[in-house]
């Protein structure tokens, strides 16, 4: 069952890798390259998923992810943090901004893939 | 202010918001210098690409490519640097072992990478010293965003080789959490 997925990343280049692995699982996959992007895109369309990156300019994944967790609409949507982070420390920050997952960088296709279809409840 | 120095190898990414001069060898690899001006920040990395036969593995080295670059501007912006600001140097990529007319030349990918990715990503290449025989070393300073580039005429048989073994392992894919 295809979801509609909203990836959050600066980099072009990245999101065109996470664009084509989730596109491969058939998902509707939007794109914003920064938190305020994404906020403005979630405002006229609502998505299944959120995956965010955490080191970008204006406003970064973890402010995103508690302005998401403050709206009505994204209060329980999942959210996958996709980040080069890898301290247990910012994963704690992760995880009390309200995050559903954190997923460090480089990413295998076939493991992100898996972790949606997980948090999106879809059978293997 | 003296500037701090810190040699990186392959693998290797350093950033700093302090003026530190970031040293480095190469030969095949590349290292891709970048540099915020308004904050004087800057970083460099050192990688080379896995070695890709077929389709798969192309995927693969595109993939270990973009994250080295991805580490590199990370860190950056973890200095306090902006990446809208960031402006690029490239070094490296030469064909020490004289492997050029082989099946897959190494080096030149390793430098069409770095000018692919920092094209695409719409960051400004200053300048380059990229190919030729012989190893550089290279010294870049993260304050100025100046670098200092030698070729290495002699190089110590066993120099690269030294280096190579103080490289960091290969990257490995990252770890998956899921909160409760």
């Amino acid at each position: 069952m295809p979801a509609t997925i909203l990836i959050v990343e600066d980099s072009k280049l990245v999101r065109a890798m996470v664009r084509a692995a989730l596109q491969a699982d058939d998902h509707r996959v939007m794109e914003a390259p920064g938190g305020r992007e994404a906020l403005a895109t979630l405002d006229d369309t609502p998505v299944d998923l959120v995956i965010t990156d955490v080191n970008m300019p204006d406003m970064d994944g973890l402010t995103l992810v508690r302005a998401l967790r403050a709206r009505p609409r994204e209060r329980s949507t999942p959210i996958l943090v996709l980040t080069t982070e890898d301290g247990e420390a910012m994963k704690q920050r992760g995880r009390e901004a309200g995050a559903t997952g954190w997923l460090v960088k480089p990413f295998h296709p076939d493991q992100l893939r898996h972790t949606v279809r997980h948090v999106l409840g879809i059978p293997a | 202010m003296k500037r701090g120095e810190v040699t990186i190898h392959i693998g290797g990414v350093y950033a700093s918001e302090r003026p530190t001069i970031i040293k480095t060898l190469l030969g095949s690899c590349v290292a891709v210098c970048l540099h915020d001006p308004e904050r004087a920040v800057g970083g460099m990395n050192h990688f080379m690409l896995p070695r890709g036969d077929g389709d798969g593995d192309d995927a693969e080295a595109g993939r270990f490519g973009v994250h080295a670059m991805d580490l590199l501007i990370g860190a950056i912006m973890k200095a306090g640097g902006d990446r809208r600001r960031l402006v690029a140097k490239v070094f490296g990529g030469a064909n020490v072992l004289d492997l050029s007319g082989s099946v897959v030349d190494v080096p030149r990918r390793n430098i069409d990478f770095a000018k692919t990715f920092l094209e695409e990503e719409g960051i400004p290449v200053l300048s380059a010293a990229v190919g030729g025989r012989y190893p550089r070393h290279v010294h870049f300073h993260t304050d100025s965003g100046r670098a200092f580039v030698k070729h290495v005429r002699r190089v110590r048989p066993h120099a690269l080789a030294e280096a190579r073994a103080r490289a960091a392992p290969p990257i490995g894919y990252g770890s998956i959490t899921l909160f409760d």
